[in-house]
């Protein structure tokens, strides 16, 4: 197996290897050379700062503050490069597997297979994105198309935000602002709730829903998860910053308690709103565990549509031919493709991605503040 | 009870017993004006007006009754009955069967080992989570010492945060896995490929042939262990950055100048200000860790398929609750499930046992 390393190299393959080893060599020295310059600079500093300009009666002898101080500054400027290399090193790791996931998704099989993966795609096969798309595929044989999938998705993304958003604010503003018999001890049996791992309900969920007869259906997606007793906490906190004395002045001017949370506490709170109707449509977005549990493959989610094994069929209507193939290989057309799967990632994980860039601030002050992902 | 406070119509002063009623008396003996006196069909409405919070929590009250209360209950009732079906509801008697059953592995059906699942989880989470910790501390302290191009740094290791467990974790499958049948490879995969440098031979890291240790009946499949804790470690790490980088800019600067006029080095500023400052924020983050990587199951489907491995030996507690589920087993899920909460009401007891020992600096 080894020497099928050497065999398949090309200049390309060198580079990346060259790249790859560069990388690891620059996180050793940045660790062992920071080290040592922390050493270095502390040892530098005292006599610097004590002998140099403060302690008079020791003298200058033998100790030139220009020099120490030139000799400090290039520390400085060290330490910053490699504090920036350090960085861009983990920087470059994080992003690898975004970058190999896209390359990846328009190799063709041929060259994703090479012995020496290539770090830029020589030729760009679109068609990937094609077969994924008119592939009717699942696991378990059932066929679904993309469009269903996503409409699926979109479909219980969209309705269980909106309506656990207003499950969340309705809920949240009662327990903030209103006064009723019992609501300290609800308050804290709802708390006592995130104590226990959803597992636990999960099983009951599922021998609930299957009983009622719920299953295949998009109430049995949304239903279940509507009510998030975090955001209600983090949500009731909010509310409780807002000043009584607004409620008051609301109240004489004859506004109602619903009127009050539309027309007040909704605008003022909206920068937690916006973060938390993010964080929950990312999560629905990202389930997989339940509508595997709960529903056949034509009523799954995007996560699961992933899973699938994505193979090499020819297809009969392909706009390239009709017997054609991606992989074009001897394994023939039935093979699990991986530039295929890769693509698929994709389509799952780049609208995230786009959703991250313009929602920044709120997506990562959410997650600050909520430490889930929905 | 509010409207009744601002009402300004003027009436006779009420009897100190209606007025108790009305407001649950007053601490200082001061008579408290409590609006006129009310018909009792007036109060009743006004005393229902005042609970319309109920109406409010309503629709998260039913739901929670049924989708978070009553499986609870379900949980520890239903885990108790022998040969339980969900499905038609059929049991044979009652008693501990299931959790022996469950502990020792003898399921029958050729599903999940479940002390192989603990002992995996186990393993997995208390290697990753430090690791990753610690790992996200130095890049902290790094994101915090620079000036320039901060933000960018901090968006761009924020981004594995936002991806999907089950799509990434096949692409980390790629960075390992060995391409080809047994008498003709074509790739083994970068990881392989940088390891051959070193002179290591390529490791089937995902594949079938993945190198295991055997202790007993329990497989140390260490070879995938690398491969999923390189993938929490990835995972993890936006989040944990995210937390101490955040706690570490709220330290308030005079600390700083404060050490600085002392003659204090970096080393010094670091171990002796801000890591006493953000040890909440650790201490959160190694908790949050641990109690997730303990219901660690999507990654490991993305890494090694639904199956987890070959036959489950990369299972994980939670993916051993659903294997059961789609066996049909319901009894054992439930059981299983019962464990796991144990465990982690465990876990959580010592944590709070620990957390109390701990002197905050806040």
């Amino acid at each position: 197996m080894s020497n099928l390393l050497l065999a398949g190299s090309s200049a390309t393959g060198w580079l990346v290897a060259l790249g790859v080893l560069l990388i690891i060599a620059g996180i050793i020295v940045a660790i062992v050379m920071s080290v040592q310059i922390a050493r270095t600079v502390r040892a530098m500093k005292r006599p610097a700062a004590v002998v140099g300009k403060w302690d008079l009666s020791a003298g200058d002898e033998g100790f030139d503050v220009e020099k120490a101080q030139k000799r400090a500054k290039t520390m400085h400027i060290l330490k910053n490069v490699l504090v920036y290399v350090f960085l861009t090193v983990c920087a470059l790791l994080a992003f690898l597997p975004f970058y190999w996931m896209l390359i990846s998704s328009v190799k063709t099989e041929v060259e994703f297979r090479e012995s020496v993966p290539t770090f830029f795609p020589h030729s760009f096969q679109w068609k990937n994105y094609w077969m994924i798309f008119h592939q009717a595929t699942s696991a378990s044989g059932a066929t679904v198309s993309f469009d269903q999938i996503l409409v699926n998705t979109l479909v219980v993304g969209l309705l269980s935000t909106f309506l656990g958003l207003v499950i969340i604010v309705v809920t949240a503003y009662a327990l903030a602002r209103m006064e009723f018999k019992g609501k300290n001890i609800l308050f804290a049996v709802m708390l006592a709730t995130m104590m226990i791992p959803g597992e636990l309900f999960t099983v009951s969920n599922y021998v609930t829903v299957a009983k009622a007869g719920m299953m295949n259906s998009y109430t049995v997606l949304i239903l279940p998860f509507l009510v998030s007793v975090y955001y209600i906490y983090l949500l009731r906190n909010n509310f409780m910053q807002i000043p009584n004395s607004l409620y008051q002045a609301a109240k004489i001017d004859g506004l109602s308690d619903l009127g009050y949370l539309i027309k007040v506490m909704i605008p003022l709170t909206a920068p937690t709103l916006v973060s938390i109707t993010l964080l929950r449509f990312i999560g629905t977005w990202n389930s997989y565990i339940w509508p595997q549990l709960v529903n056949t493959p034509p009523w799954r989610m995007i996560t699961n549509w992933v899973t699938g094994g994505f193979v090499d069929r020819m297809q009969p209507t392909s706009p390239w031919g009709a017997n054609w193939s991606i992989y074009n290989g001897f394994y023939g057309s039935s093979m699990s493709l991986d530039t295929l799967k890769m693509a698929a990632v994709c389509m799952v994980s780049l609208p995230l991605l786009i959703l991250f860039i313009f929602c920044r601030k709120y997506i990562m002050r959410g997650v600050s503040k909520s430490g889930t992902k929905g | 009870m509010e409207e009744m406070t601002v009402n300004p119509v003027a009436a006779t002063e009420p009897s100190e017993k209606k007025r108790k009623r009305a407001r649950g008396g007053d601490p200082n003996g001061e008579p408290i004006y409590t609006g006129p006196e009310l018909s009792k069909g007036e109060r009743f409405r006004r005393a229902l007006k005042s609970q319309s919070g109920w109406l409010f929590v309503a629709p998260a009250l039913i739901l929670m009754a049924v989708f978070t209360f009553y499986p609870i209950i379900a949980a520890f009732v239903n885990s108790f009955k022998e040969n339980y079906s969900g499905m038609t509801g059929r049991f044979s008697g009652w008693g501990i069967d299931n959790f022996v059953r469950v502990l020792k592995g003898d399921t029958g059906t050729g599903g999940a080992n479940f002390v192989q699942c603990l002992v995996n989880t186990l393993v997995l989470t208390f290697i990753s989570v430090p690791l990753s910790t610690l790992l996200a501390l130095l890049i902290s302290v790094a994101l915090n010492s620079i000036k320039r191009l901060q933000k960018a740094y901090q968006t761009i290791l924020f981004l594995p945060y936002l991806t999907n467990a089950l799509a990434m974790g096949a692409v980390f499958a790629t960075f390992f896995k060995i391409i080809g049948t047994t008498s003709y490879t074509e790739t083994v995969g970068i990881v392989n490929i940088v390891l051959g440098w070193f002179g290591i031979k390529p490791i089937d890291w995902v594949g079938l042939g993945s190198p295991h240790w055997q202790i007993g009946s329990l497989s140390i499949p260490w070879a995938k262990y690398v491969v999923t804790i390189v993938y929490e470690i990835w995972s993890g790490l936006p989040f944990k950055i995210l937390i101490l980088f955040s706690a570490m800019q709220s330290i308030n600067k005079q600390y700083y100048d404060a050490a600085k006029v002392d003659g204090a080095s970096r080393w010094t500023i670091l171990w002796k200000i801000t890591a006493p400052m953000i040890m909440p924020q650790i201490s959160y983050l190694l908790i949050t860790g641990i109690m997730g990587g303990m219901k660690q199951y999507s990654a490991i489907v993305g890494l090694f398929g639904t199956t987890m491995g070959l036959d489950y030996d990369m299972g994980t507690m939670v993916g051993y609750l659903y294997n059961y589920i789609e066996l049909g087993q319901t009894g054992y899920a439930f059981a299983g499930s019962l464990i796991l909460f144990a465990i982690i009401m465990v876990i959580t007891f010592f944590n709070n046992r620990l957390t109390k020992k701990r002197t905050t600096y806040r």
